[in-house]
Parts: C-alpha cells; structure tokens; sequence
C-alpha cells in the first residue's frame, strides 16, 4: 500500500513542478553588442530600507540627457529578478506576479531644494518576471538639477 | 442542550458583531496607492498617473518653445468626455497648466476657455469704463489683453469588456496641442489606462 502511494505520489509532485515550470512566462532579450548611443551616466547612491525590493529589481543604468527645449531628464533602467523556478513560484503563490512596484520622483532646484511636480506622487510600474523597464522623467523646469528617486513594492 | 444554546448563542453574537465592524473615516495621503482603485470610473491616482506623462511628454516635446523668445500664451480648451461616467476633466487640466506656468515656457489665458471665458472678471473690469464711480485712469483698458498662440484640448474614451465574472475598463486619454495661428497640431500624445477585477460570487 505505501509503495503504491509513493509510486502515485513521487510522479503526481514531479509533475506538478515540471507543469509549473512550462508555465513560466519571463521574458527573453535581446540586444546590440555593438553600441552607438552617446550615453551619458549618472553616478547614483542607493539608499535601502527593504532588501526584498532591493534584490527583487536590478537597477542596470541611470543617465540623464538634456532635452531640446533645455529641461534635464533621466531614466532608469531596471529589471525585474523575479524569475526562475522558485521565484516564480513563490510570486505565483504569493499572487505577485507580475511584480507591482510604485515609484516617485522628486526633482531639486539648483539650492536643493524640492520643486512640486506632478511625478511628485507614487507611480506604478507592472514588470513580468526577467522584464526591462525605462523609468523617464522629465525636469519640471530648468532650474533643476538634481533628483530623488523612491522604489516600492506595492 | 445547555452547551448547544451556549454555542448558538456565541456562534450569533460572533456574526452581529462581525457584521458592524467598520472602520473610521481616515485622511490619506494623496500621493500615496491607499486610494480606492475602481474598474469602471477613473480614480484619483489615474487622473496622476494621466497628469504625469502628459506633462513630461508636452515638456519633453519643446513644443511650447517659440523661437522668438516671447512665451507661448496657452489656453485650456474642451477635453471631451467620451466616457459611460460623468467626469471632471478639470483635474487633468489644471495639473496640466500648472505645470505649464512652473516650466517657465508658457502662460496660461484665462480670459479665453472653451465655454467662453474662464475668468469673467477680464470683462467685467471694462464695463467700469463708463462708472463715474471709479477713478477712470485705474479702469483697465480695452485692447490689452492677449489672445492665446495655442489651445490645449483633448478627449477621454473608455471601454468597457466583461468575460464572466471579470471585468476590463481601458481608458484612452488623448491630448492635443494646437497652434491657433496656423491650425497645426504642434504635440500629441495619449494616456492608456487599464483595470481588470474579478467579482466576488455572492455580488
């Protein structure tokens, strides 16, 4: 009897893993080698209060240009780590996937001081597992010099 | 049968109170995600998310910057509701024009509007002309106010879908810019906004 309920069991979990695995629906990239952008980045500093955000998404890149009409603007460029077996797994179980996150802006005049925008506000953001996502932003003025940007999981 | 009233009477007691539990009215915080999301009607923070990418795109554009250096004079024409809901497209406007007036490329009119003028008092003013009342040298005087260069407009579209007990709003906000002189659309952009929920089988 107990063999015979292993014989059902052990196949019944191993299927059950292998389905979940097809089931997977992370995203695949592609890109250039060989880049021609004139790139021009931006030194950041990370400041962590949740580490599960903070693993969660890869910031790849932050640079900034200057637009036409001469406001600042910057984007981010972040990728979503949670994909794999046991990620997606745990997202599914946990009905987190895709990943929900908000994030806010604050821009800064030349003194450091917060200029009111109407990013000023959490935004959210919906990443698939493995996705890249372009976070933009675009200076409220062109006084401002710096910005400040938050992550969060929602 | 002493134990079996005991229960029932607990098991009662246990849903009435369950029943009126509620929660106090609370203050949120309007830049935070504690806002009610609805699937059928846009929520304050759809009106931000709207706001937000507008703004950055129109800013973005240049298309506010003329090249005499002068500052463009904007006016806030009709954002056309196409919606099953009876919305205010104020808030999208005036996010937008406030933006417009702190980028510094251009100023807002409020003596021309869609339904007439924003600000009655242009005129009204004027119409001191002939009051000996007042001190004629302080009435303002005709032929001094200055007529937009651009119009803002645009329209809300929604769409509603149902498949069981699952249901779709996608709203689709487009915006315009044109150029009053020359009747050119000078930047377009639109806001797509989607929200799905599933409804409870006992609703």
């Amino acid at each position: 009897m107990k063999r015979c309920r292993k014989t059902v069991v052990l196949p019944a979990v191993l299927g059950g893993m292998l389905a979940l695995c097809a089931c997977q629906d992370s995203v695949n990239t592609l890109e250039n080698m060989d880049k021609t952008a004139q790139q021009e980045y931006v030194d950041t500093r990370y400041f962590s209060t949740d580490s599960y955000c903070r693993d969660r998404i890869t910031i790849l890149a932050v640079n900034k240009t200057t637009t036409d009409s001469g406001l600042m603007k910057f984007q981010v460029q972040i990728r979503s780590n949670r994909y794999g077996f046991w990620s997606e797994l745990w997202s599914d179980i946990m009905g987190a996937n895709p990943y929900h996150i908000s994030y806010k802006v604050d821009w800064l005049d030349a003194k450091g001081m917060k200029v009111n925008t109407a990013s000023s506000v959490w935004l959210p953001e919906i990443l698939m597992p493995g996705e890249v996502k372009y976070i933009q932003s675009v200076a409220p003025n062109a006084n401002c010099r710096d910005f400040f940007i938050s992550f969060k999981e929602n | 049968m002493k134990h079996k009233f005991f229960l029932a009477s607990a098991s009662v007691a246990a849903l009435l109170a369950a029943g009126g539990c509620g929660s106090a009215p609370v203050r949120i915080d309007t830049a935070s995600n504690q806002g009610l999301t609805t699937i059928h009607q846009i929520d304050f923070k759809d009106w931000q998310i709207a706001a937000e990418k507008g703004i950055s795109s129109m800013l973005e554009s240049g298309a506010l910057k003329r090249a005499d250096g002068r500052k463009t004079i904007l006016m806030i024409s009709n954002v056309k509701n196409s919606t099953s809901e009876n919305v205010n497209t104020r808030i999208l406007t005036d996010k937008i024009r406030q933006a417009v007036l702190r980028s510094g490329q251009a100023v807002v009119t409020t003596a021309v509007g869609a339904k007439g003028a924003e600000e009655t008092a242009v005129r009204q003013v004027r119409e001191l002309e002939n009051d000996d009342l007042f001190n004629q040298s302080t009435v303002q005087k005709r032929g001094t106010v200055i007529a937009p260069d651009m119009s803002l407009s645009g329209e809300i579209v929604q769409q509603q879908r149902r498949s069981g007990r699952t249901e779709e709003s996608y709203f689709f906000i487009h915006m315009v810019l044109t150029d009053l002189a020359t009747g050119l659309a000078m930047w377009e952009d639109n806001v797509e906004i989607a929200k799905q929920g599933t409804k409870s089988i006992f609703d």
